[in-house]
């Protein structure tokens, strides 16, 4: 049996643990508070962009009178062959299941369509880092063509499904022009044809206890009021019930911010029933609106998904505070007991000892 | 139809953040084929936007919020890339970025002119590299002319 010195010990490892893990959830409770405020501000622009691309498809035809093209790739939908898949995790561990599930979700979707060419772009660390271990990297040549340019040509495919990016340190900061870049990427896949669709799997976070995880579909262009959501996972009742307390314990609204006017007057951008002058072309609206509108789901996945792991985090370490606190007042117990045993055993020694006297 | 006040609602809005909102009497406006100015009472319209200063004159409001529009009472961000919806009473412009010219980095823009004009050497015959260089170069030269323009004294 463990005499008082090594239990006493033990509790003071028990107790500067539950230090760490409670200075841990209330920096992650401090950074989910910034991430919301973050992901409400970024709203207006992506429901004005959505706003003024759904009147403009509904004014204006998408194929064009005279020559009958159709004035954008993106709408074109083609059989899904070769998809495009990208995956949001986080970038630290420490957070729950937040990574695992994310993963979970990810292998489901992939496993559900063996029959499809899986490209994957990985955002965030954690994600990569499994993702790469599981599968193949793709890997490029450079050639040259007969004007004496180098191209980057892919090698043939090492498996149906290959890890083509990542993109590390992006979550960090979150910059819009490095968002650009990956929505201008996947844009220029799909009109190549090099992808027949492409998903984004994230954590949907629209407040502490309304979030799941979701498969979205961001290619091609079908409906663009409504998001294409392929699967979605719902946490359970006592996993809300957890994250609940734990925003309450770190001061955190539970419900979202009411934005509902705000978005109510961002909807009507580009809807007024009047009739617009389209200064371009509708092509050229089309072509500049719609890397925007990429854009813009990409940043508001990746914003609401920054702010879903500080929220695992913080629940998670709310969760290792309290077991840390259950484990020392166990620990204390048992320490009274053994002393009082050891009290106990003398007094007996003494008395006894008198008694033979 | 004029109303009492004959003022524009100006909104720049980013990605990131709703940046401006205020009160104005007039708005100048980088549009991809050349500068528009909108007065109250314009006919709607969606365009699309280039790489260049917005400029908002402001209108003379109840509230003080003097450093929004500054002592000359107006206010200049460069914008590049957007889109803006022109309502009669009504201008929300959505940038993809938008920087107070004070907050550009000269040579930031310069090195970015730099390497727009090596694009466009090696762009070949690729009609779309071509335009990619030409988009770098007039941000970067946008930038460079709102930024010095400041400085300079009037």
């Amino acid at each position: 049996m463990a005499n008082v010195l090594d239990l006493r010990r033990r509790i003071r490892s028990v107790k500067n643990t539950r230090q760490i893990t409670k200075a841990m959830k209330m920096v992650s409770a401090a950074k989910l508070r910034r991430a919301q405020e973050r992901a409400l501000a970024a709203r207006p622009y992506a429901r004005m962009i959505v706003s003024v691309l759904e009147s403009l498809r509904r004014r204006v035809d998408l194929y064009d009178e005279k020559t009958g093209n159709l004035c954008n790739a993106l709408f074109l939908t083609r059989p899904e062959k070769r998809v495009l898949l990208i995956v949001i995790s986080g970038d630290k561990g420490f957070a729950g299941a937040f990574n695992a599930n994310i993963l979970k979700t990810a292998y489901q979707f992939i496993n559900g369509n063996p029959d499809r060419e899986i490209d994957i772009e990985a955002v965030g660390r954690k994600g990569r880092d499994q993702l790469r271990r599981r599968y193949p990297t793709a890997a490029y040549t450079d050639q040259t063509d007969e004007n004496g340019q180098t191209h980057k040509v892919r090698s043939p495919r090492k498996g149906p499904v290959e890890v083509t990016g990542d993109h590390p340190g992006l979550l960090v900061k979150l910059e819009t022009s490095r968002v650009l870049e990956l929505a201008h990427n996947v844009i220029s896949r799909y009109t190549h044809e090099e992808i027949d669709a492409a998903y984004i799997v994230y954590n949907e976070f629209k407040s502490v206890i309304a979030q799941r995880l979701v498969v979205e579909r961001l290619l091609p262009l079908i409906d663009l009021e409504n998001p294409q959501i392929t699967g979605a996972v719902e946490p359970s009742a006592e996993e809300k019930e957890r994250q609940a307390e734990a925003a309450l314990s770190a001061g955190i609204d539970i419900e979202a911010a009411d934005t509902a006017e705000a978005e109510e007057e961002a909807k009507k951008f580009g809807t007024a029933e009047v009739d617009y002058i389209y200064e371009q072309p509708a092509e050229e609206l089309f072509a500049g609106l719609l890397p925007q509108y990429i854009f813009s789901v990409l940043f508001h996945a990746m914003t609401e998904s920054v702010a879903a792991e500080h929220a695992a985090r913080m629940t998670a370490m709310d969760s290792a505070t309290n077991n840390a606190s259950d484990m020392i007042d166990d620990l204390t117990l048992h320490m009274n007991r053994v002393r009082q045993a050891a009290i106990t055993k003398e007094i007996i020694e003494i008395v006894s000892g008198a008694a033979a006297l | 139809m004029a109303d009492e006040s004959n003022q524009l609602r100006v909104r720049l809005v980013t990605p990131e953040r709703i940046l401006f909102e205020h009160a104005a009497t007039a708005v100048e406006l980088p549009a991809e084929n050349g500068y528009m100015e909108v007065l109250f009472g314009h006919a709607p319209l969606v365009a699309l936007l280039g790489a260049g200063d917005v400029i908002v004159h402001c209108a003379p409001e109840t509230d003080s919020d003097a450093d929004k529009c500054g002592p000359t009472g107006e206010s200049r961000y460069n914008v590049s890339w957007g889109f803006v919806e022109v309502l009669p009473g009504r201008v929300t412009i959505l940038a993809s970025d938008a920087l107070k010219p004070e907050e550009i980095d000269v040579q930031r823009a310069q090195q970015q002119r730099e390497r727009g004009e090596k694009m466009w050497k090696e762009a070949g015959e690729s009609e779309e590299a071509y335009t990619e260089a030409l988009h770098v170069i007039s941000e970067a030269e946008a930038k460079i002319s709102s930024a010095t323009e400041v400085a300079k004294p009037h």
